[in-house]
């Protein structure tokens, strides 16, 4: 059909009734698109066209929104995470408790420190772990190798070398050396004054690789 | 009055268009009334840009009392009541039988329009708000909302009661705004006006409310006239219409979201801007398929059409520049210019309100049973109200263009710019005032129309053609 002539301006006749329109259109929303595989070029570049739209608003939104901050005015910024990063102290004493339970000393030293009679000497009032701290972090450092007296009782076995040191099974690092030893001396009554990651340090740059400590050489150490 | 069996004879003129007669009427005359208003307070603000001192000493007309008086008589007077007038037609008329309860309606419109008319006056005194397109004092506004759910009434049981199978996309657009609005406006009487939002949330609502209106009010309220008659007059169906129901649903759901568009630059959170950005790039999707669907427009012959397919155009670049110029780095520029205003006088004037002349002129002869009383009236205001709003829209833009580049000149005083804006402005007056000249036609074509309607009714029925079925064809 042809739309009428409107040439009266007066005047917009209508083409069409209502019911075919209703039905017409109502008859055209059923229809899919690829009936008969016959496919429609401009259904499917409206999906593209779509799609397109929506892939770009995701990429838009995702770099201009500020992460949704609702402090963030200007979309170029980028978020800081709560406040500036600072490094939080660690109590040398929580961290060393950790090591000594998790690591290997608590296996031979019992994890009370009471060690074992004859061969693994006590941690608890030992001379040698609350007294000279040059003595103990060498120690904990390189081992230990044959026969000591702790409190007047004899002890002969071996400790492994813990610090960063040539043959070490551990390669603990002066941070977690100076933790545990000041764990160990301030823990089961023991009160010493804590070890410095900077004092393990000096000693390891001083003594560099070397076999386990035997007691005599220790006691040539202040 | 019209005898009801004389319109039996003629399938295009029922008793559905003879029983609504009266209160379509006076929603439109009430339309009209606001239009005419409008457009001299038009006038007045466009006279006023170019020399200041216009009315400057009456209270009741400075600039920015005046530019809300002319803001809100267009869209609460004019597009409410002639928007609404051929939305319940348009849906009685696809419903398959008479509109009910017209008196609701027309209790509504007079309340609406006292409302308003209060409103108005509330305006001028000084107890205007602070929102765009949200300026009514907050004591009339829910008489105002009470009073437009009594005229959409009859629109909501037509569609609910409706004898025909099946929906067709006026019917979808034309619920959703009587739907859309009542939630538009009574939310944005709480937040802010009852019990007011805080700080830049109060920008952001106000964002909201201004492009809400637009994108889920006034757009679905025209396209329910264009939808419905386009495809009448020019007998064809619409082609892609498979797709014109994720048209509808993208104005629906991402309409709103395009509120923060107006705050980019503003202290509020980046991504208030961003997501306005984004639904404004995705709302592209809507106009498409609404041009796609409706420009068979480009076919048909006649008044009605003819100032369909003008809205259509312009509606389709309002969608495409508001896209544009959502982008912060056309927004830096764009904003707070004559630009903004030119875009907005495209979507409200060249967009919506010729899509709504279309369907006044498509409607009232089916109401009156006759053709309307003056050719010449018709044509003089179809041409004087095109040369009207492509000469607005046009002064403003070139104004702005370069008016938004001078503002961010730190050399440049604001008043050198304005200075040089003046010939911009005054041809804008001259454009308001052919507005203002289209529209007294139109005004007093109508009533001539209306009154003649009132005599006897004999001669008029002939006037109508007969229409045949659509047949489906591909397109």
């Amino acid at each position: 059909m042809s739309a009428p002539l409107n040439s009266d301006p007066r005047i917009d006749q209508a083409a069409v009734t209502d019911e075919s329109l209703l039905s017409v259109h109502e008859a055209m929303l059923g229809k899919q698109p690829d009936e008969k595989a016959r496919y429609k070029l401009l259904p499917l570049n409206l999906l593209f066209l779509f799609s397109g739209l929506i892939f770009f608003a995701g990429t838009y939104l995702n770099r201009y929104s500020g992460h949704f901050d609702p402090h963030i005015y200007d979309e170029n910024a980028h978020p800081v995470k709560g406040g500036a990063v600072a490094a939080v102290a660690v109590d040398p004493v929580v961290a060393g408790k950790k090591l000594f339970n998790n690591a290997a000393c608590n296996t031979c030293h019992m994890a009370n420190g009471v060690g074992q009679p004859g061969a693994i000497p006590p941690l608890v009032g030992s001379e040698w772990v609350t007294g000279s701290e040059e003595r103990a972090i060498r120690i904990v450092l390189h081992g230990l190798q044959g026969p000591i007296t702790v409190n007047g009782a004899n002890y002969n076995s071996a400790m492994p070398p813990f610090g960063r040191v040539a043959g070490s099974g551990f390669n603990w690092s002066d941070d977690k050396v100076a933790s545990v030893l000041t764990y160990v001396r301030q823990e089961w009554g023991n009160q010493a004054p804590p070890v410095t990651t900077a004092k393990v340090t000096e000693i390891r740059t001083k003594e560099g690789d070397r076999k386990p400590w035997t007691v005599d050489e220790l006691q040539k150490i202040p | 009055m019209t005898n009801d069996s004389t319109h039996a004879t003629s399938a295009e003129v029922t008793a559905i268009d003879s029983q609504a007669r009266g209160p379509l009427c006076v929603l439109l005359a009430s339309g009209l009334a606001w239009l005419v208003i409008s457009g001299v307070l038009g006038v007045i603000t466009s006279i006023q840009l170019h020399t200041p001192g216009f009315l400057a000493d009456c209270s009741f007309l400075t600039f920015g009392r005046a530019q809300a008086l002319r803001e809100t008589s267009f869209l609460y007077g004019w597009i409410a009541n002639s928007g609404l007038a051929v939305a319940l037609w348009v849906l009685g008329r696809l419903g398959g039988s008479p509109l009910r309860v017209l008196n609701w309606a027309v209790a509504g419109a007079l309340f609406w329009n006292l409302g308003l008319t209060i409103g108005l006056i509330g305006i001028g005194t000084g107890d205007m708000t602070s929102f765009g397109f949200f300026q009514l004092p907050r004591y009339v506004q829910p008489l105002m909302l009470i009073a437009y759910g009594a005229i959409a009434l009859p629109g909501v049981l037509a569609w609910s009661g409706r004898r025909t199978s099946g929906l067709y996309a006026s019917q979808w657009y034309g619920v959703a705004a009587l739907f859309l609005f009542p939630w538009l406006f009574s939310a944005a009487q709480i937040v802010l006006l009852w019990a007011p939002l805080r700080g830049t949330l109060q920008a952001v609502a106000a964002g909201w409310y201004t492009q809400s209106l637009w994108s889920l009010w006034l757009a679905p309220l025209a396209l329910t006239g264009a939808y419905y008659i386009v495809p009448k007059v020019a007998g064809r169906s619409m082609p892609s219409y498979d797709f014109s129901s994720l048209g509808f649903w993208t104005l629906v759901v991402i309409g709103g979201w395009t509120g923060g568009r107006h705050l980019v630059g503003g202290p509020v959170p980046a991504w208030i801007a961003t997501m306005a950005v984004v639904a404004c790039s995705m709302m592209l999707f809507h106009y498409i398929v609404v041009a796609l669907n409706l420009r068979i427009a480009s076919h048909g012959s006649g008044t009605a059409i003819r100032f369909i397919r003008f809205g259509l155009v312009a509606y389709s670049l309002t969608g495409l520049l508001d896209a544009l110029s959502s982008f912060r780095g056309v927004a830096v520029e764009w904003q707070f210019t004559l630009l903004a205003t030119a875009l907005e006088q495209l979507g409200l004037y060249g967009g919506i309100s010729m899509m709504i002349f279309g369907g006044i002129y498509y409607m009232v002869p089916r109401l009156t049973g006759r053709p309307w009383a003056s050719g010449a009236l018709t044509s003089g205001h179809r041409v004087l109200v095109s040369l009207g709003v492509v000469l607005l829209i046009v002064t403003l833009a070139v104004g702005g263009w370069t008016q938004g580049d001078e503002l961010l000149n730190p050399k440049l005083g604001v008043g050198t710019i304005y200075t040089q804006l003046k010939l911009s402005l005054m041809i804008g007056t001259a454009a308001n005032v052919a507005l203002l000249a289209a529209n007294l036609f139109l005004l007093v074509n109508f009533i001539r129309s209306a009154v003649v309607c009132c005599g006897t009714s004999a001669a008029a029925e002939s006037a109508f053609r007969q229409p045949a079925a659509l047949e489906a064809h591909a397109s």
